[in-house]
């Protein structure tokens, strides 16, 4: 999540060199960080109590997300690279 | 006593949803402490992809009195461009482990490590030759 915010406020920061296509950088990463930060404590106890019961289920949803969210990412900056 | 070894009376197995059923079929359910950690392992790959994403942002902004365009968009497009296979590469990483910790199976070599040596090398080769050209 720290690593997301930190990414989105270096893609702020390139705002006046790239212009306001940058900003659908900045509200995907933000975006992201926000969905990680609002459902962490209900996966943070999900996974405290599966490892109480010795039975914790991969959380692959959570995982496809967070790599999508990586290549939406990548395709928006070559977008705007490209663009700019 | 497994998942897959269940005693007439206990109770079902809770299940996994489908598209863990699809992606992560058969086996039984590793060790929590391994799920977690290959989590950890999968994050710890998103971190340097996004680095690499944010990265290849900042240098076609930051460099513009270093390099000619075409190199700086090059090197930009190149960063970017490996900041997603990173992410796509860790998530089957993941996948891959996740299979073979399920079915007791060896892990799976890491594809994503020589991928991102030799991407490295080649940027670094690049902006040398650039820097010792100018």
């Amino acid at each position: 999540m720290l690593a997301l915010v930190t990414a989105s406020a270096l893609f702020l920061r390139w705002l006046p060199h790239h212009g306001l296509s940058i900003l659908l950088l900045f509200a995907v990463s933000a975006g992201a960080a926000l969905a990680i930060y609002l459902t962490q404590r209900r996966r943070y106890g999900a996974k405290s109590h599966g490892v109480s019961r010795e039975h914790v289920d991969a959380d692959i949803t959570a995982v496809i997300w967070t790599a999508f969210t990586g290549i939406a990412l990548g395709v928006l900056g070559i977008g705007v690279v490209l663009a700019g | 006593m497994t998942n897959s070894q269940q005693a007439p009376g206990d109770a079902a197995p809770p299940s996994r949803g489908k598209i863990a059923e699809r992606l992560l079929p058969g086996g039984e359910e590793p060790d929590p402490r391994f799920t977690l950690a290959n989590e950890r392992t999968f994050l710890a790959w998103i971190r340097t992809s996004l680095a690499l994403l944010a990265g290849g942002i900042a240098i076609e902004a930051f460099t513009s009195d270093l390099f000619l365009e075409p190199v700086r968009k090059g090197l930009a497009i190149v960063l970017l461009l490996l900041g997603m296979l990173l992410s796509a590469g860790a998530a089957l990483r993941w996948l891959r482990v996740e299979r073979s910790m399920r079915h007791k199976a060896p892990l799976p070599l890491p594809l994503i490590v020589p991928l991102l040596a030799g991407a490295g090398a080649v940027a670094a080769a690049v902006v040398l030759v650039f820097v010792l050209w100018r």
